[in-house]
Protein backbone atom coordinates (compact mmCIF):
# COMPACT_ATOMS: atom_id res chain seq x y z
CA UNK A 1 0.00 0.00 0.00
CA UNK A 2 1.55 2.86 -0.82
CA UNK A 3 1.44 6.27 0.89
CA UNK A 4 -0.76 7.90 -1.18
CA UNK A 5 -3.07 6.06 -0.82
CA UNK A 6 -2.48 5.20 2.99
CA UNK A 7 -1.58 9.21 4.09
CA UNK A 8 -2.99 12.09 4.50
CA UNK A 9 -4.98 13.34 1.81
CA UNK A 10 -5.79 10.53 -1.16
CA UNK A 11 -4.77 12.46 -4.34
CA UNK A 12 -3.63 10.28 -7.30
CA UNK A 13 -3.36 6.52 -7.11
CA UNK A 14 -4.01 3.52 -9.63
CA UNK A 15 -1.42 1.81 -12.03
CA UNK A 16 -2.24 -1.46 -14.28
CA UNK A 17 -5.36 -2.62 -13.86
CA UNK A 18 -7.42 -6.26 -14.15
CA UNK A 19 -10.95 -6.00 -15.38
CA UNK A 20 -13.74 -8.54 -14.25
CA UNK A 21 -17.26 -8.75 -14.83
CA UNK A 22 -21.12 -8.11 -13.29
CA UNK A 23 -21.72 -9.43 -9.59
CA UNK A 24 -18.22 -10.88 -8.42
CA UNK A 25 -19.27 -11.73 -5.18
CA UNK A 26 -17.50 -12.11 -1.34
CA UNK A 27 -17.04 -15.86 -1.74
CA UNK A 28 -15.21 -15.43 -5.15
CA UNK A 29 -12.94 -12.29 -3.36
CA UNK A 30 -12.21 -13.99 -0.11
CA UNK A 31 -13.91 -17.65 0.73
CA UNK A 32 -15.41 -18.11 3.93
CA UNK A 33 -12.28 -20.89 5.09
CA UNK A 34 -10.46 -17.81 5.27
CA UNK A 35 -12.20 -15.83 7.53
CA UNK A 36 -10.14 -16.83 11.13
CA UNK A 37 -7.27 -13.78 9.38
CA UNK A 38 -8.28 -10.04 9.70
CA UNK A 39 -4.22 -10.16 8.34
CA UNK A 40 -4.28 -8.04 5.07
CA UNK A 41 -0.92 -9.47 3.75
CA UNK A 42 -2.50 -12.88 5.00
CA UNK A 43 -5.85 -12.59 3.53
CA UNK A 44 -4.30 -11.70 0.03
CA UNK A 45 -2.26 -14.84 -0.18
CA UNK A 46 -5.90 -16.33 -0.60
CA UNK A 47 -8.10 -13.44 -2.82
CA UNK A 48 -9.41 -14.21 -5.91
CA UNK A 49 -9.02 -17.89 -5.01
CA UNK A 50 -11.89 -19.96 -7.19
CA UNK A 51 -10.67 -18.05 -10.04
CA UNK A 52 -7.34 -20.08 -10.17
CA UNK A 53 -3.77 -18.57 -9.36
CA UNK A 54 -2.82 -16.66 -12.38
CA UNK A 55 -5.72 -14.77 -11.99
CA UNK A 56 -4.24 -14.38 -8.38
CA UNK A 57 -0.82 -13.33 -9.82
CA UNK A 58 -2.47 -10.71 -11.96
CA UNK A 59 -4.44 -9.11 -9.42
CA UNK A 60 -1.34 -9.40 -7.09
CA UNK A 61 0.57 -7.42 -9.70
CA UNK A 62 -2.24 -4.78 -10.31
CA UNK A 63 -3.00 -1.84 -8.63
CA UNK A 64 -6.62 -1.02 -9.95
CA UNK A 65 -9.60 -3.35 -10.28
CA UNK A 66 -11.87 -2.55 -12.33
CA UNK A 67 -15.43 -4.34 -12.23
CA UNK A 68 -18.80 -4.02 -14.03
CA UNK A 69 -22.09 -4.83 -11.84
CA UNK A 70 -23.14 -5.05 -8.04
CA UNK A 71 -19.40 -5.65 -6.89
CA UNK A 72 -18.73 -7.18 -3.66
CA UNK A 73 -22.60 -8.42 -3.70
CA UNK A 74 -22.81 -11.34 -0.76
CA UNK A 75 -21.61 -11.43 2.81
CA UNK A 76 -20.23 -8.40 4.78
CA UNK A 77 -17.27 -9.31 5.35
CA UNK A 78 -14.85 -6.83 5.85
CA UNK A 79 -12.11 -8.88 4.53
CA UNK A 80 -13.57 -8.76 0.98
CA UNK A 81 -11.63 -5.01 0.84
CA UNK A 82 -9.36 -5.67 3.42
CA UNK A 83 -7.93 -8.34 1.38
CA UNK A 84 -7.24 -6.05 -1.54
CA UNK A 85 -5.57 -3.46 0.45
CA UNK A 86 -2.90 -6.47 0.85
CA UNK A 87 -2.93 -7.60 -2.42
CA UNK A 88 -1.73 -3.99 -3.38
CA UNK A 89 -5.02 -2.83 -5.15
CA UNK A 90 -5.43 0.97 -4.20
CA UNK A 91 -8.37 1.73 -6.03
CA UNK A 92 -11.36 -0.48 -7.31
CA UNK A 93 -13.83 1.38 -10.28
CA UNK A 94 -17.15 -0.41 -10.75
CA UNK A 95 -20.15 0.41 -12.65
CA UNK A 96 -21.93 -0.27 -9.56
CA UNK A 97 -21.10 -1.35 -5.77
CA UNK A 98 -23.21 -3.99 -3.16
CA UNK A 99 -23.38 -1.19 -0.83
CA UNK A 100 -21.68 -3.34 2.34
CA UNK A 101 -18.62 -3.59 0.36
CA UNK A 102 -18.36 -0.26 -0.34
CA UNK A 103 -19.07 0.92 3.23
CA UNK A 104 -16.01 -1.53 3.86
CA UNK A 105 -14.01 -0.16 1.51
CA UNK A 106 -14.04 3.34 2.62
CA UNK A 107 -13.51 2.07 6.32
CA UNK A 108 -10.74 0.21 5.83
CA UNK A 109 -9.23 2.54 3.52
CA UNK A 110 -9.60 1.26 -0.02
CA UNK A 111 -10.64 3.75 -2.97
CA UNK A 112 -13.93 2.94 -4.11
CA UNK A 113 -15.09 4.64 -7.28
CA UNK A 114 -18.40 4.30 -9.26
CA UNK A 115 -18.12 5.17 -12.88
CA UNK A 116 -20.02 2.98 -15.39
CA UNK A 117 -18.16 5.46 -18.39
CA UNK A 118 -15.06 4.83 -17.25
CA UNK A 119 -15.33 1.14 -16.80
CA UNK A 120 -16.77 1.04 -20.46
CA UNK A 121 -13.54 2.48 -21.61
CA UNK A 122 -10.95 0.47 -20.00
CA UNK A 123 -9.90 -2.82 -21.07
CA UNK A 124 -8.17 -5.83 -19.31
CA UNK A 125 -4.68 -4.33 -18.46
CA UNK A 126 -4.70 -0.69 -19.32
CA UNK A 127 -3.27 1.91 -16.66
CA UNK A 128 -6.27 3.21 -14.88
CA UNK A 129 -5.68 6.54 -12.02
CA UNK A 130 -7.94 8.02 -9.92
CA UNK A 131 -7.34 11.33 -9.04
CA UNK A 132 -9.88 11.48 -5.56
CA UNK A 133 -9.55 14.94 -4.77
CA UNK A 134 -10.31 16.05 -8.36
CA UNK A 135 -13.13 13.58 -8.70
CA UNK A 136 -12.05 11.85 -12.03
CA UNK A 137 -10.75 8.59 -13.72
CA UNK A 138 -7.85 9.14 -16.31
CA UNK A 139 -7.89 5.97 -18.59
CA UNK A 140 -6.08 5.59 -21.92
CA UNK A 141 -9.62 6.49 -23.79
CA UNK A 142 -10.17 9.51 -21.63
CA UNK A 143 -11.16 11.05 -18.34
CA UNK A 144 -13.82 10.27 -16.35
CA UNK A 145 -15.41 12.44 -13.73
CA UNK A 146 -17.41 10.73 -10.42
CA UNK A 147 -19.54 12.45 -7.96
CA UNK A 148 -17.25 14.23 -4.98
CA UNK A 149 -17.73 11.97 -1.70
CA UNK A 150 -19.37 13.14 0.97
CA UNK A 151 -17.31 14.90 2.89
CA UNK A 152 -16.78 12.84 6.20
CA UNK A 153 -15.99 9.93 3.92
CA UNK A 154 -12.92 11.54 2.32
CA UNK A 155 -11.99 12.37 6.08
CA UNK A 156 -12.63 8.67 6.77
CA UNK A 157 -10.68 7.81 3.34
CA UNK A 158 -7.71 10.45 3.56
CA UNK A 159 -7.26 8.84 7.67
CA UNK A 160 -6.58 5.43 6.09
CA UNK A 161 -9.67 4.10 7.57
CA UNK A 162 -12.32 4.33 10.12
CA UNK A 163 -10.44 3.14 12.74
CA UNK A 164 -7.52 5.91 12.60
CA UNK A 165 -9.95 8.20 11.68
CA UNK A 166 -12.12 7.65 14.61
CA UNK A 167 -8.51 7.12 16.98
CA UNK A 168 -7.42 10.98 15.51
CA UNK A 169 -10.39 12.26 16.70
CA UNK A 170 -10.31 11.36 19.51
CA UNK A 171 -6.52 12.13 20.06
CA UNK A 172 -7.86 15.72 19.03
CA UNK A 173 -10.74 15.55 21.36
CA UNK A 174 -8.28 14.91 24.56
CA UNK A 175 -5.66 17.43 23.39
CA UNK A 176 -8.47 20.33 23.75
CA UNK B 1 -40.90 11.02 7.45
CA UNK B 2 -41.11 7.14 6.88
CA UNK B 3 -39.76 4.56 9.55
CA UNK B 4 -36.55 4.45 8.48
CA UNK B 5 -36.33 7.81 8.18
CA UNK B 6 -37.94 8.51 11.61
CA UNK B 7 -35.52 6.16 13.36
CA UNK B 8 -32.37 7.87 12.00
CA UNK B 9 -33.40 11.08 12.56
CA UNK B 10 -34.33 9.92 16.10
CA UNK B 11 -30.77 8.24 16.35
CA UNK B 12 -29.05 10.73 15.29
CA UNK B 13 -30.25 13.47 17.22
CA UNK B 14 -32.11 15.77 14.79
CA UNK B 15 -35.87 16.79 13.92
CA UNK B 16 -35.20 15.96 10.00
CA UNK B 17 -33.59 13.72 7.58
CA UNK B 18 -33.24 12.91 3.88
CA UNK B 19 -32.29 10.37 1.48
CA UNK B 20 -28.39 11.10 0.98
CA UNK B 21 -27.49 12.50 3.86
CA UNK B 22 -24.98 10.86 5.85
CA UNK B 23 -25.90 11.03 9.80
CA UNK B 24 -24.12 9.41 13.11
CA UNK B 25 -26.34 7.33 14.20
CA UNK B 26 -26.57 6.13 18.00
CA UNK B 27 -26.69 1.94 17.72
CA UNK B 28 -29.27 -0.03 20.25
CA UNK B 29 -28.52 -3.41 19.35
CA UNK B 30 -25.00 -5.07 17.38
CA UNK B 31 -25.13 -8.29 16.72
CA UNK B 32 -22.22 -10.47 16.03
CA UNK B 33 -21.78 -14.75 15.29
CA UNK B 34 -19.24 -16.78 16.30
CA UNK B 35 -16.97 -15.98 12.77
CA UNK B 36 -17.91 -12.47 12.62
CA UNK B 37 -17.42 -11.98 16.82
CA UNK B 38 -13.92 -13.44 16.70
CA UNK B 39 -12.57 -11.27 13.96
CA UNK B 40 -14.20 -7.91 15.12
CA UNK B 41 -13.26 -9.04 18.93
CA UNK B 42 -9.34 -9.33 17.72
CA UNK B 43 -10.05 -6.22 15.56
CA UNK B 44 -11.27 -4.15 19.12
CA UNK B 45 -8.34 -6.14 20.90
CA UNK B 46 -5.25 -4.60 18.40
CA UNK B 47 -6.35 -1.81 16.87
CA UNK B 48 -9.23 0.33 18.92
CA UNK B 49 -8.13 -0.62 22.88
CA UNK B 50 -10.72 1.85 24.20
CA UNK B 51 -13.50 1.08 26.87
CA UNK B 52 -16.63 -0.57 25.47
CA UNK B 53 -19.66 1.66 25.45
CA UNK B 54 -22.48 -0.42 26.25
CA UNK B 55 -21.73 -4.00 26.24
CA UNK B 56 -25.37 -4.15 27.43
CA UNK B 57 -26.56 -3.84 23.59
CA UNK B 58 -23.66 -6.55 22.05
CA UNK B 59 -24.74 -10.03 21.18
CA UNK B 60 -22.93 -13.09 20.30
CA UNK B 61 -24.59 -16.09 18.69
CA UNK B 62 -22.30 -19.33 18.39
CA UNK B 63 -24.44 -20.39 15.48
CA UNK B 64 -21.70 -21.41 12.53
CA UNK B 65 -20.33 -24.17 15.03
CA UNK B 66 -22.31 -25.91 17.16
CA UNK B 67 -19.49 -28.30 18.26
CA UNK B 68 -16.29 -27.82 17.68
CA UNK B 69 -15.28 -30.65 14.65
CA UNK B 70 -11.36 -29.76 15.26
CA UNK B 71 -9.14 -27.82 17.68
CA UNK B 72 -9.09 -24.63 15.41
CA UNK B 73 -12.64 -24.13 15.79
CA UNK B 74 -12.65 -24.87 19.89
CA UNK B 75 -9.87 -22.16 20.27
CA UNK B 76 -12.41 -19.40 18.08
CA UNK B 77 -15.26 -20.52 20.62
CA UNK B 78 -12.79 -19.94 23.49
CA UNK B 79 -11.46 -16.80 22.99
CA UNK B 80 -14.95 -15.36 22.13
CA UNK B 81 -16.08 -16.90 25.48
CA UNK B 82 -13.19 -15.09 27.21
CA UNK B 83 -14.15 -11.93 24.97
CA UNK B 84 -17.60 -12.14 26.14
CA UNK B 85 -16.93 -12.61 29.70
CA UNK B 86 -14.11 -9.80 29.89
CA UNK B 87 -15.94 -7.19 28.49
CA UNK B 88 -20.09 -8.36 30.11
CA UNK B 89 -21.50 -8.83 26.38
CA UNK B 90 -24.73 -11.09 26.11
CA UNK B 91 -23.62 -14.66 25.06
CA UNK B 92 -26.09 -16.98 23.30
CA UNK B 93 -23.90 -20.20 23.60
CA UNK B 94 -24.03 -23.54 21.36
CA UNK B 95 -27.05 -24.87 20.41
CA UNK B 96 -28.85 -21.79 20.41
CA UNK B 97 -29.78 -21.37 16.75
CA UNK B 98 -29.04 -19.25 14.05
CA UNK B 99 -27.92 -15.83 14.58
CA UNK B 100 -31.41 -13.80 13.66
CA UNK B 101 -33.82 -16.23 15.10
CA UNK B 102 -32.05 -16.34 17.95
CA UNK B 103 -31.70 -12.61 18.89
CA UNK B 104 -35.53 -12.37 18.40
CA UNK B 105 -36.64 -15.14 20.23
CA UNK B 106 -34.47 -14.02 23.22
CA UNK B 107 -36.12 -10.47 23.30
CA UNK B 108 -32.76 -8.45 21.48
CA UNK B 109 -34.83 -6.77 19.23
CA UNK B 110 -37.65 -4.54 19.26
CA UNK B 111 -39.58 -1.87 16.74
CA UNK B 112 -37.88 1.13 16.74
CA UNK B 113 -34.45 0.38 17.29
CA UNK B 114 -31.44 0.71 15.57
CA UNK B 115 -29.82 -2.72 15.03
CA UNK B 116 -26.44 -3.66 13.08
CA UNK B 117 -24.67 -7.33 12.45
CA UNK B 118 -21.74 -8.10 10.85
CA UNK B 119 -23.63 -10.33 9.38
CA UNK B 120 -25.39 -9.53 5.70
CA UNK B 121 -28.79 -10.87 6.75
CA UNK B 122 -29.32 -8.44 9.25
CA UNK B 123 -32.23 -6.38 7.58
CA UNK B 124 -34.36 -9.31 8.59
CA UNK B 125 -35.08 -7.32 11.65
CA UNK B 126 -36.97 -5.27 9.71
CA UNK B 127 -39.77 -7.28 10.16
CA UNK B 128 -40.22 -5.82 13.42
CA UNK B 129 -39.91 -2.66 12.44
CA UNK B 130 -36.15 -1.59 13.00
CA UNK B 131 -33.43 -0.11 11.18
CA UNK B 132 -31.74 -2.66 11.07
CA UNK B 133 -28.12 -3.06 8.82
CA UNK B 134 -25.15 -5.29 8.17
CA UNK B 135 -21.73 -3.39 8.69
CA UNK B 136 -18.32 -4.58 8.66
CA UNK B 137 -15.86 -5.46 11.49
CA UNK B 138 -13.67 -2.21 11.42
CA UNK B 139 -17.04 -0.46 11.66
CA UNK B 140 -17.92 -2.46 14.65
CA UNK B 141 -14.68 -2.59 16.33
CA UNK B 142 -13.84 0.83 15.83
CA UNK B 143 -16.83 2.77 16.10
CA UNK B 144 -19.86 0.63 17.70
CA UNK B 145 -17.66 -0.98 20.70
CA UNK B 146 -15.78 2.39 21.98
CA UNK B 147 -18.94 4.95 20.97
CA UNK B 148 -21.97 3.01 20.90
CA UNK B 149 -22.49 4.96 17.35
CA UNK B 150 -21.70 4.35 13.12
CA UNK B 151 -22.61 6.18 10.49
CA UNK B 152 -25.19 5.81 7.41
CA UNK B 153 -26.37 7.31 4.70
CA UNK B 154 -30.24 7.88 4.76
CA UNK B 155 -31.58 5.48 1.79
CA UNK B 156 -34.23 6.36 -0.61
CA UNK B 157 -37.51 3.98 -0.03
CA UNK B 158 -38.64 1.80 -2.57
CA UNK B 159 -42.05 0.39 -1.63
CA UNK B 160 -43.18 -3.07 -2.62
CA UNK B 161 -46.83 -3.57 -2.01
CA UNK B 162 -47.82 -6.85 -2.41
CA UNK B 163 -51.27 -7.97 -3.43
CA UNK B 164 -53.27 -10.97 -3.86
CA UNK B 165 -54.24 -14.72 -1.67
CA UNK B 166 -51.23 -17.56 -2.82
CA UNK B 167 -52.79 -20.85 -4.31
CA UNK B 168 -51.77 -23.85 -3.00
CA UNK B 169 -48.29 -25.41 -3.27
CA UNK B 170 -46.84 -21.55 -2.68
CA UNK B 171 -45.74 -19.92 0.50
CA UNK B 172 -44.17 -16.35 1.75
CA UNK B 173 -40.91 -18.36 0.94
CA UNK B 174 -41.78 -18.68 -2.91
CA UNK B 175 -42.80 -14.82 -2.22
CA UNK B 176 -39.75 -13.74 -1.41
CA UNK B 177 -37.79 -15.91 -3.91
CA UNK B 178 -39.78 -14.87 -6.44
CA UNK B 179 -39.38 -10.86 -5.77
CA UNK B 180 -35.41 -11.47 -5.96
CA UNK B 181 -35.68 -11.84 -9.53
CA UNK B 182 -38.36 -9.52 -10.47
CA UNK B 183 -36.72 -6.50 -8.38
CA UNK B 184 -32.93 -7.93 -9.70
CA UNK B 185 -29.83 -8.33 -7.94
CA UNK B 186 -28.39 -5.61 -7.59
CA UNK B 187 -31.81 -3.86 -8.67
CA UNK B 188 -32.25 -2.04 -5.24
CA UNK B 189 -28.71 -0.76 -4.45
CA UNK B 190 -28.56 1.13 -1.35
CA UNK B 191 -32.34 1.28 -1.02
CA UNK B 192 -34.68 0.55 1.81
CA UNK B 193 -37.27 -1.83 0.72
CA UNK B 194 -40.67 -1.23 2.60
CA UNK B 195 -42.62 -4.38 2.31
CA UNK B 196 -46.51 -3.16 2.50
CA UNK B 197 -49.85 -3.96 1.38
CA UNK B 198 -52.99 -6.75 1.60
CA UNK B 199 -50.65 -9.71 1.37
CA UNK B 200 -47.87 -8.35 3.86
CA UNK B 201 -50.49 -7.41 6.67
CA UNK B 202 -51.90 -10.37 6.52
CA UNK B 203 -48.94 -12.54 7.43
CA UNK B 204 -47.28 -13.42 10.63
CA UNK B 205 -44.44 -12.06 11.80
CA UNK B 206 -42.14 -15.29 11.23
CA UNK B 207 -43.59 -15.25 7.43
CA UNK B 208 -42.86 -11.37 6.95
CA UNK B 209 -39.68 -12.17 8.28
CA UNK B 210 -39.10 -14.01 4.75
CA UNK B 211 -39.54 -10.54 2.82
CA UNK B 212 -36.44 -8.69 4.42
CA UNK B 213 -34.22 -11.60 3.97
CA UNK B 214 -33.84 -10.87 0.75
CA UNK B 215 -32.44 -7.25 0.74
CA UNK B 216 -28.81 -7.92 0.38
CA UNK B 217 -29.38 -10.31 -2.61
CA UNK B 218 -30.83 -7.06 -4.65
CA UNK B 219 -28.55 -4.88 -3.51
CA UNK B 220 -30.74 -2.89 -1.08
CA UNK B 221 -29.87 -1.48 2.51
CA UNK B 222 -32.25 -2.26 4.57
CA UNK B 223 -35.69 -4.04 4.21
CA UNK B 224 -38.27 -3.68 6.92
CA UNK B 225 -42.45 -3.33 7.49
CA UNK B 226 -44.15 -0.99 9.58
CA UNK B 227 -44.95 -2.89 12.59
CA UNK B 228 -48.86 -3.75 13.46
CA UNK B 229 -50.93 -5.09 16.10
CA UNK B 230 -49.24 -8.25 15.46
CA UNK B 231 -45.81 -7.28 16.15
CA UNK B 232 -46.19 -5.32 18.55
CA UNK B 233 -47.84 -7.83 20.81
CA UNK B 234 -45.39 -9.71 19.83
CA UNK B 235 -42.59 -7.56 20.86
CA UNK B 236 -43.96 -6.57 24.37
CA UNK B 237 -44.02 -9.87 25.34
CA UNK B 238 -40.80 -10.03 24.82
CA UNK B 239 -40.19 -6.85 26.79
CA UNK B 240 -38.91 -5.61 23.70
CA UNK B 241 -40.85 -2.07 23.04
CA UNK B 242 -38.32 0.38 24.71
CA UNK B 243 -37.40 1.89 21.25
CA UNK B 244 -40.75 2.58 19.80
CA UNK B 245 -41.93 6.35 21.10
CA UNK B 246 -40.99 8.88 20.16
CA UNK B 247 -40.72 8.57 16.55
CA UNK B 248 -42.23 11.19 13.67
CA UNK B 249 -43.77 8.42 11.30
CA UNK B 250 -45.83 10.04 8.12
CA UNK B 251 -48.34 7.71 6.23
CA UNK B 252 -47.90 6.53 3.03
CA UNK B 253 -50.36 8.99 1.80
CA UNK B 254 -48.96 12.12 3.33
CA UNK B 255 -45.13 11.36 1.89
CA UNK B 256 -43.63 13.18 -1.03
CA UNK B 257 -44.26 10.66 -3.95
CA UNK B 258 -41.49 7.62 -3.26
CA UNK B 259 -40.57 4.93 -6.11
CA UNK B 260 -43.26 2.13 -5.68
CA UNK B 261 -43.82 -1.36 -7.09
CA UNK B 262 -46.90 -3.37 -7.46
CA UNK B 263 -47.43 -6.75 -7.14
CA UNK B 264 -49.98 -9.83 -7.37
CA UNK B 265 -49.09 -13.23 -5.94
CA UNK B 266 -52.30 -14.73 -6.93
CA UNK B 267 -51.12 -16.74 -9.49
CA UNK B 268 -47.41 -17.60 -8.00
CA UNK B 269 -46.11 -21.50 -8.59
CA UNK B 270 -43.59 -22.42 -6.28
CA UNK B 271 -39.92 -20.75 -6.90
CA UNK B 272 -36.50 -22.46 -7.02
CA UNK B 273 -33.11 -20.30 -6.65
CA UNK B 274 -30.97 -22.09 -8.96
CA UNK B 275 -27.01 -21.98 -9.32
CA UNK B 276 -24.64 -19.84 -9.70
CA UNK B 277 -27.09 -17.11 -7.39
CA UNK B 278 -30.10 -16.35 -5.50
CA UNK B 279 -31.17 -13.97 -8.33
CA UNK B 280 -31.47 -17.21 -10.93
CA UNK B 281 -35.19 -17.71 -9.65
CA UNK B 282 -37.22 -20.07 -11.49
CA UNK B 283 -40.45 -21.76 -11.24
CA UNK B 284 -40.04 -25.06 -9.73
CA UNK B 285 -41.23 -26.92 -12.56
CA UNK B 286 -38.73 -25.76 -15.00
CA UNK B 287 -36.22 -28.08 -13.02
CA UNK B 288 -38.45 -30.58 -11.59
CA UNK B 289 -36.73 -34.06 -12.00
CA UNK B 290 -33.05 -32.91 -10.75
CA UNK B 291 -31.77 -35.67 -8.51
CA UNK B 292 -30.97 -34.33 -5.15
CA UNK B 293 -28.39 -36.25 -2.54
CA UNK B 294 -29.19 -33.46 0.02
CA UNK B 295 -31.97 -31.35 1.46
CA UNK B 296 -31.77 -29.64 4.81
CA UNK B 297 -34.53 -27.21 6.08
CA UNK B 298 -32.55 -24.47 8.03
CA UNK B 299 -30.37 -21.15 8.19
CA UNK B 300 -31.70 -18.05 7.65
CA UNK B 301 -34.58 -18.83 5.95
CA UNK B 302 -35.62 -21.77 7.34
CA UNK B 303 -35.72 -23.86 10.21
CA UNK B 304 -38.74 -21.78 11.92
CA UNK B 305 -41.34 -23.96 13.23
CA UNK B 306 -43.12 -22.29 10.13
CA UNK B 307 -40.94 -24.43 8.15
CA UNK B 308 -40.84 -27.84 10.36
CA UNK B 309 -44.95 -27.92 10.13
CA UNK B 310 -44.78 -27.90 6.04
CA UNK B 311 -41.81 -30.27 6.07
CA UNK B 312 -44.47 -32.33 8.30
CA UNK B 313 -47.18 -31.75 6.13
CA UNK B 314 -44.88 -33.21 3.00
CA UNK B 315 -43.88 -35.89 5.33
CA UNK B 316 -46.41 -37.29 7.50
CA UNK B 317 -47.09 -41.38 7.10
CA UNK B 318 -43.87 -41.37 4.96
CA UNK B 319 -40.26 -41.86 4.02
CA UNK B 320 -37.46 -39.85 3.14
CA UNK B 321 -36.52 -41.48 -0.64
CA UNK B 322 -33.35 -43.78 0.15
CA UNK B 323 -31.17 -41.09 -2.04
CA UNK B 324 -31.39 -38.24 -0.13
CA UNK B 325 -30.25 -37.58 3.58
CA UNK B 326 -32.80 -34.78 4.97
CA UNK B 327 -30.99 -32.27 7.98
CA UNK B 328 -33.61 -30.86 10.28
CA UNK B 329 -32.28 -27.73 11.64
CA UNK B 330 -33.97 -25.57 14.47
CA UNK B 331 -33.27 -21.59 14.18
CA UNK B 332 -33.75 -21.52 17.50
CA UNK B 333 -34.31 -23.28 21.20
CA UNK B 334 -37.58 -22.23 20.96
CA UNK B 335 -38.27 -23.33 17.41
CA UNK B 336 -37.08 -27.01 18.42
CA UNK B 337 -39.26 -26.81 21.64
CA UNK B 338 -42.69 -25.89 19.51
CA UNK B 339 -41.73 -29.05 17.21
CA UNK B 340 -40.99 -31.12 20.37
CA UNK B 341 -44.79 -30.27 22.00
CA UNK B 342 -46.30 -30.37 18.43
CA UNK B 343 -45.03 -34.10 17.99
CA UNK B 344 -43.23 -32.82 14.49
CA UNK B 345 -40.33 -34.06 16.60
CA UNK B 346 -40.79 -37.72 16.06
CA UNK B 347 -43.26 -37.32 13.17
CA UNK B 348 -39.99 -36.36 11.37
CA UNK B 349 -37.36 -38.53 12.68
CA UNK B 350 -39.58 -41.47 11.49
CA UNK B 351 -39.91 -40.03 8.18
CA UNK B 352 -36.22 -40.51 8.01
CA UNK B 353 -35.27 -37.00 8.78
CA UNK B 354 -31.97 -36.17 10.68
CA UNK B 355 -31.91 -33.78 13.60
CA UNK B 356 -29.22 -31.11 14.10
CA UNK B 357 -28.92 -28.94 17.25
CA UNK B 358 -30.13 -25.20 16.68
CA UNK B 359 -27.44 -23.58 14.59
CA UNK B 360 -27.24 -21.90 10.94
CA UNK B 361 -26.66 -25.74 9.47
CA UNK B 362 -24.84 -25.77 6.90
CA UNK B 363 -24.74 -21.81 5.64
CA UNK B 364 -21.18 -21.81 4.67
CA UNK B 365 -20.14 -25.09 5.44
CA UNK B 366 -18.21 -24.58 8.61
CA UNK B 367 -19.87 -27.22 11.29
CA UNK B 368 -21.44 -29.49 8.55
CA UNK B 369 -22.94 -29.28 5.23
CA UNK B 370 -20.35 -30.36 2.41
CA UNK B 371 -20.62 -31.75 -0.59
CA UNK B 372 -18.90 -33.58 -3.03
CA UNK B 373 -18.43 -32.75 -7.07
CA UNK B 374 -21.50 -33.22 -8.58
CA UNK B 375 -23.80 -33.56 -5.49
CA UNK B 376 -26.69 -31.49 -5.24
CA UNK B 377 -28.80 -30.12 -2.43
CA UNK B 378 -32.40 -28.37 -1.85
CA UNK B 379 -32.61 -26.45 1.08
CA UNK B 380 -34.44 -23.13 2.40
CA UNK B 381 -30.89 -21.33 3.15
CA UNK B 382 -30.29 -18.36 1.40
CA UNK B 383 -27.40 -18.22 -0.76
CA UNK B 384 -26.54 -20.59 -3.15
CA UNK B 385 -22.91 -19.51 -4.59
CA UNK B 386 -20.86 -21.95 -5.76
CA UNK B 387 -18.17 -23.28 -3.31
CA UNK B 388 -19.61 -22.44 -0.59
CA UNK B 389 -20.47 -25.63 0.76
CA UNK B 390 -17.75 -27.77 0.04
CA UNK B 391 -16.90 -28.75 -4.06
CA UNK B 392 -17.31 -25.57 -6.68
CA UNK B 393 -18.89 -28.25 -8.76
CA UNK B 394 -21.58 -28.92 -6.18
CA UNK B 395 -25.12 -27.59 -6.60
CA UNK B 396 -27.06 -25.72 -4.13
CA UNK B 397 -31.14 -25.16 -4.42
CA UNK B 398 -33.03 -22.55 -2.31
CA UNK B 399 -36.50 -23.28 -1.92
CA UNK B 400 -39.61 -23.32 0.41
CA UNK B 401 -39.71 -25.98 2.99
CA UNK B 402 -42.72 -27.07 1.43
CA UNK B 403 -40.82 -27.42 -1.87
CA UNK B 404 -37.61 -29.37 -0.22
CA UNK B 405 -40.12 -31.71 2.00
CA UNK B 406 -41.80 -32.84 -1.84
CA UNK B 407 -37.76 -33.15 -3.03
CA UNK B 408 -36.70 -34.97 -0.37
CA UNK B 409 -39.90 -37.64 -0.93
CA UNK B 410 -38.91 -37.86 -4.46
CA UNK B 411 -35.38 -37.82 -4.48
CA UNK B 412 -35.17 -35.49 -7.09
CA UNK B 413 -36.00 -31.74 -7.27
CA UNK B 414 -40.19 -31.70 -6.79
CA UNK B 415 -43.39 -29.53 -7.36
CA UNK B 416 -45.02 -29.94 -3.37
CA UNK B 417 -48.44 -29.95 -5.52
CA UNK B 418 -47.40 -33.47 -7.09
CA UNK B 419 -47.22 -34.63 -3.53
CA UNK B 420 -49.90 -32.81 -1.79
Amino acid sequence: MSEAARGEGVRRVGGVCVKVGDHVNTDVIIPGRYLTSIDPAELATHAFEPLGRSFQDRVLAAKVLVAGKNFGCGSAREQAASCLVGAGIEAVIAESFARVFFRNAINTGLVAVQSAAAVAHITDGDEVFVNVAAGNVETRGGTFAFPAYPENLTRILSAGGLIPYVARRLEEESRR
Amino acid sequence: MNLIESILARASGKRRVQPGDIVIAEVDRMIMHDLSGYMTSRVYEEKVKQPLKHPDRVVMVFDHIFSPPREREAEVLQSNREWAVRYGIRLLDCGSGNIHNAVVREGFIGPGMVVVGSDSHTPVHGALGAFAVAVGNDCHAGMVFPHSKAWFRVPATLRIELDGRLPEGSTPRDVALWLVGQIGEGGAIYKALEFAGPFVDELELFDRWLLPLITVDVGAKCGYAEPDEKVFEFARAQHAMGHWEGLDIVPPSRRRPEEVRQYDVSRLEPQIACPPTVGNVKPVTAVAGQPIQWAEIGGHGGGRIEDIRLLARVLEGKRVHPDVRLNVVPASRAAFGEALREGLVELLHEAGAMWFPPSTGSNQNVNMGAMAAGESMISTHSRNFPGRNGSAAASMYLASALTVGASALRGCITDARDVL
